[in-house]
């Protein structure tokens, strides 16, 4: 019944929303500016996640409305990149790129991707009035789908880390709120909550792209590390940096064995069957932990904003944006920026939210009935003070993940120390940046 | 003969045996009957009101069937195309004499020692610059190098053992050696074909690492599909069951049917 | 005189299959090569540039390229001698007269793991060996093992994984080879001494030394060659401690995208591959 009524909700919204729109811009509608484009079909790869469930079941009411079928491909994250490379490397039929932010400064110097700005040129009919770029998060914009000062992408599937917790566990042991710090959650939280075969926290660290980004640099920012510093050079033997390191190792007391061959799903279901009391987490998997379907706590959860640490808040930030793939031919092009703009647009932010996606528009999130959604308030505060080079966006990510990978969970199993770790992930980050020509001069020392 | 007690300890033995072989397909198929909630009761639960849901999910909502298709496909043409290769081969190496005829089969059995890895990659390129990714074609060629080598072992094998009397009289008479293959001895060799065949089918059908980096979309093979849900917000185990379920049953019949043959195969004459 | 034929007619029989597995075989090979000799990264396809045997200088001296090499062969050596002590206890077992039914189904069931796609067994090793809510902890006394968490365990379920598939394949080639023995030798020897061990030493072992010569080509060209159910069980982890060759291969060159490298990996392991069928194949190996 419940769900009923939110739809019904959701197309009256939409409805007007699209009436509006329709009404004060001169004419331009969906339907119209897609005419030329009727019949096209465009190729995209998708995630298996909420974001991504959200847009497809939105779907049906685009290609209606406009004649463009969309075909999805769905991968897993960890094979999302590896295709899409193959794809344009092969000069293949993907038309839209699907970019994960640690991935833009590599398709746009490929020139995979065109820049949004040359696209609306080439297509000026295409344009929604409405399209309001001002109204995306500053930071998720720029990071997700820009490079180099150029816009290439709209941020469709966002993320910010934040702090998943278990009230109810929390309370037990007599905590009325979440840990303001990580030491705090370290030195208060950790030994209260870790008993009976319960742990006070999990941190996802299995070895792909999840210990780069959700594990070793969530320890290392708080704490004032970094991957680099000023002149390109491993940052990661600073004091800073091997304290954030030092105290991931710590904290590994509170989790639960084997956190190294823990994914997000891994990470999500612990959580879901109030094994683990604290999880931080991407914001899009809100849904899934408060589902009953998939969650056995889901009464209990609250999200917070990820702990401080002594160099402020620096929650984890990440997510994807779309973008027009150059190697798709014009009418391709036109349908795939038609898609992009429908998708990420602010009349659907609402109808794309209430189906467990999390648009990056800020206009939704001052409308009214969104108590339902706790991760709001965390979500948006997070967002006005992340660190866009949470993990370094050059062409020489994927090379740079796989070794901090690689020694990241070596240091987690006790195989090397933090020190020899930092050293031997310097060194090799090192070599590449050297490669790519960054201490030549040849390239401008840009992330 | 036997006591009693070598009788039961006997007894026992084999039961451990058929047990431990069997039971990872029974944990396999009913877990595929499971909702998400009951796979995921700790400890497992053994008795469960069963669903087809996953296999409902699998088949027409994930295309696993289309997949499916695809391997059939893939595996029959493969197959074909060794045969019709490895079997003249075959009969060259075991009826005529030439130099390097050593060098020759040692370069063909060679092939079903290399790790695949070696030549995706650069099959990867090759494809690439041919426009032949995510075409059945690009894994039904590939799968040769496996296959041609099977079908070459083993229907050499087969031709060696037919009496060479046979093609004599039948020279005497005037037939040429391509008649002398199709009417004399490739009937006789039927068994070694067909062994082939079976073995050609179970390992195309089997692959995973081509079927991973050659298809996309188009020519996906079903186990890339099973792979392909292990990673999302919630990893669907029953879903995943099912479609191992789907997987392996057509390989375990056709295991089955072969299973005289099938040690002589995987040693591929070693053993005589 | 005997297989005389014309040139022609020989190569009209096996050229096709000559030129087939040379298309699929050779050329790819012979690109490798050509990537091996160059940077070749596929997300910097506009810097591909000449740079000689440097991609075989790193490999030689990485030693995480060793270190995956070696523990192929770790696994290789741990795997083979169990496979081949159960399979000789189950061949003997087999081979042993009387009930013939119970006997034919265990020779049936040996059939199924060996049939199994590689891929399903990963994913059946997933659900079985899951802490909470696999059977295999459940079967062991609820036991609390964390058997994919942990760099040991992890080990060991691959182990145990290949053990269940390839044991079966061993115990029916040993089978076959003790079904070679006359039955008169044998029975003479039952007469002469009661001892199993002399028994399968010296009547038994002769026959069985082909199908272990087999056995062990065969084994050491799949441990190379392993990928598809390390691939869906554990990726390799945790860390690094289940990521055999061909998977650190597949790493470099489809994750790091480093074509170049990965090509020099394969081609180094394409040689020690060879050099080993070579030896197997020409010292065992009596046939053509």
């Amino acid at each position: 019944m419940k769900i009923l009524r939110n739809l019904l909700g959701t197309v009256a919204i939409t409805g007007i929303l699209a009436t509006g729109a329709m009404a004060d811009n001169h004419g331009w509608s969906l339907k119209k500016a897609a005419e030329p484009y009727a019949g096209t079909t465009i190729d995209v790869v998708f995630l298996l996640r909420p974001g991504y469930e959200a847009i497809e079941a939105m779907l049906p009411a685009f290609e209606e409305e406009t004649g463009i079928k969309v075909n999805i491909i769905k991968h897993p994250y960890e094979n999302a990149l590896g295709e899409q490379v193959r794809d344009f490397v092969a000069g293949g039929d993907l038309d839209i790129a699907l970019i994960d932010l640690v991935w833009i400064g590599n398709f746009a110097e490929n020139d995979w991707i065109i820049p949004l700005a040359d696209v609306q040129a080439k297509f000026p009919d295409a344009v929604d009035p409405d399209l309001d770029i001002d109204d995306f998060f500053p930071l998720v914009l720029n990071a997700f789908g820009g490079w180099n000062d150029t816009l290439y992408g709209l941020p469709f599937d966002n993320y910010s880390g934040l702090m998943f917790y278990n009230r109810c566990i929390l309370e037990e042991a007599g905590f009325d709120g979440p840990p303001e710090t990580w030491q705090q959650l370290k030195d208060e939280y950790g030994p209260a909550l870790t008993k009976d075969g319960k742990y006070a926290f999990a941190l996802q660290s299995k070895r792909n792209e999840t210990q780069s980004a959700d594990s070793f640099a969530r320890m290392l920012w708080p704490f004032g590390g970094s991957f680099l510093d000023a002149d390109f050079k491993s940052n990661l033997n600073s004091d800073e940096s091997q304290t954030g390191l030092k105290f991931r190792q710590d904290l590994m007391q509170y989790m639960p064995d084997g956190i190294v061959a823990y994914d997000h799903a891994e990470t999500v279901n612990a959580f879901s069957q109030g094994d683990v009391a604290m999880i931080t987490e991407w914001s899009a998997f809100y849904s899934s932990v408060v589902s009953p379907d998939t969650s056995k706590v889901a009464d209990c959860v609250e999200i917070a904003p990820e702990p401080t640490g002594p160099a402020g808040r620096k929650p984890a930030l990440g997510g994807f944006s779309l973008a027009v793939a150059a190697q798709a031919d014009e009418a391709e092009q036109a349908a795939a920026y038609l898609f992009i703009q429908w998708a990420t647009s602010k009349a659907n932010a609402r109808e794309y939210l209430e189906r467990g996606g999390v648009p990056a528009r800020q206009s939704v999130y001052k409308e009214d009935g969104l108590e339902d959604y706790k991760f709001v308030p965390a979500l948006v505060e997070s967002w006005q003070e992340g660190v866009p080079e949470f993990r370094p966006r050059f062409a020489e990510w994927p090379e740079i993940t796989e070794i901090v990978q690689e020694w990241g969970t070596k240091m987690m199993l006790g195989e090397v120390t933090t020190e020899e770790g930092a050293q031997e992930i310097g060194t090799r980050m090192e070599e590449v940046l050297e490669a790519a020509g960054y201490y030549s001069g040849e390239k401008p020392l840009a992330q | 003969m036997t006591s009693p007690r070598s009788f039961w300890s006997q007894i026992a033995l084999l039961a451990l045996i058929i047990l431990v072989c069997v039971f990872p397909f029974y944990w396999m198929v009913t877990t595929s009957l499971k909702t998400q909630i009951v796979a995921l009761e700790a400890p497992p639960v053994w008795v469960f009101e069963p669903t087809l849901d996953n296999y409902r999910e699998a088949l027409f909502e994930d295309d696993v069937l289309r997949t499916l298709i695809n391997s059939i496909v893939i595996a029959i043409c493969t197959t074909a195309l060794a045969l019709l290769l490895g079997v003249p081969a075959a009969f060259a190496l075991a009826r005529f004499e030439f130099r390097g005829k050593k060098d020759l089969w040692f370069w063909f059995i060679t092939n079903r020692m290399v790790s695949p890895i070696v030549l995706a990659l650069p099959f990867f390129l090759i494809a690439r610059n041919l426009g032949l990714l995510d075409k059945h074609i690009t894994l039904i060629l590939i799968y040769l190098t496996f296959n041609l080598p099977i079908v070459i072992w083993i229907v050499t094998d087969q031709f060696r053992g037919i009496p060479y009397d046979l093609d004599e009289a039948a020279r005497l008479e005037g037939a040429s050696q391509f008649t002398i293959m199709r009417k004399i001895c490739l009937p006789l060799a039927m068994p070694g074909v067909a062994v082939s065949a079976i073995f050609s089918f179970i390992f195309s059908w089997n692959e995973l690492m081509f079927g991973l980096i050659l298809t996309r979309n188009e020519a996906k093979t079903a186990p890339a599909m099973a792979v392909s849900f292990m990673e999302g917000y919630n990893l669907p185990y029953g879903k995943i069951m099912a479609t191992s379920t789907l997987i392996v049953i057509p390989v375990l019949i056709f295991a089955l049917i072969a299973s005289k043959q099938l040690v002589r195969g995987l040693t591929m004459g070693a053993v005589k | 005189m005997r297989g005389q034929v014309p040139r022609r007619t020989i190569f009209a029989f096996i050229g096709p299959a000559v030129l087939g597995l040379a298309m699929v075989g050779i050329a790819p090979l012979l690109y490798a090569v050509w990537t091996s000799l160059h940077f070749y990264n596929l997300t910097k396809l506009k810097r591909v540039e000449f740079i000689g045997a440097d991609n075989y200088l790193t490999v030689l001296t990485d030693e995480v390229f060793w270190q995956a090499m070696g523990r192929t062969f770790f696994l290789l050596g741990t795997a083979l001698p169990l496979q081949i002590a159960l399979g000789l206890g189950i061949a003997l077992v087999l081979h042993q007269p009387g009930l013939t039914l119970v006997k034919t189904l265990a020779r049936l069931s040996l059939v199924l793991p060996m049939a199994t796609t590689y891929a399903v067994v990963g994913l059946l090793g997933q659900v079985m060996f899951n802490q909470k809510f696999g059977v295999v902890n459940q079967l062991l006394g609820g036991v609390d093992v964390n058997w994919i968490g942990d760099p040991n365990n992890a080990f060991a379920m691959i182990i145990f994984w290949d053990v269940w598939q390839w044991t079966p394949f061993v115990a029916l080639v040993l089978l076959a080879g003790l079904t070679m023995v006359p039955g008169e030798v044998e029975e003479a020897a039952r007469l002469e001494t009661k001892s199993t061990w002399t028994i399968l030493r010296y009547v038994q072992l002769p026959f069985l030394l082909p199908g272990l010569v087999a056995v062990l080509i065969l084994r050491t060209a799949d441990t190379l060659k392993l990928f598809d159910m390390v691939f869906t069980l554990t990726r390799g982890g945790p860390g690094s401690s289940t990521e055999f060759i061909s998977l650190m291969i597949q790493r470099v060159g489809f994750r790091g995208f480093d074509q170049g490298l990965a090509s020099a990996q394969a081609i180094i392991l394409l040689i020690i591959t060879i050099v080993l069928a070579q030896i197997y194949i020409r010292v065992f190996h009596k046939e053509v």
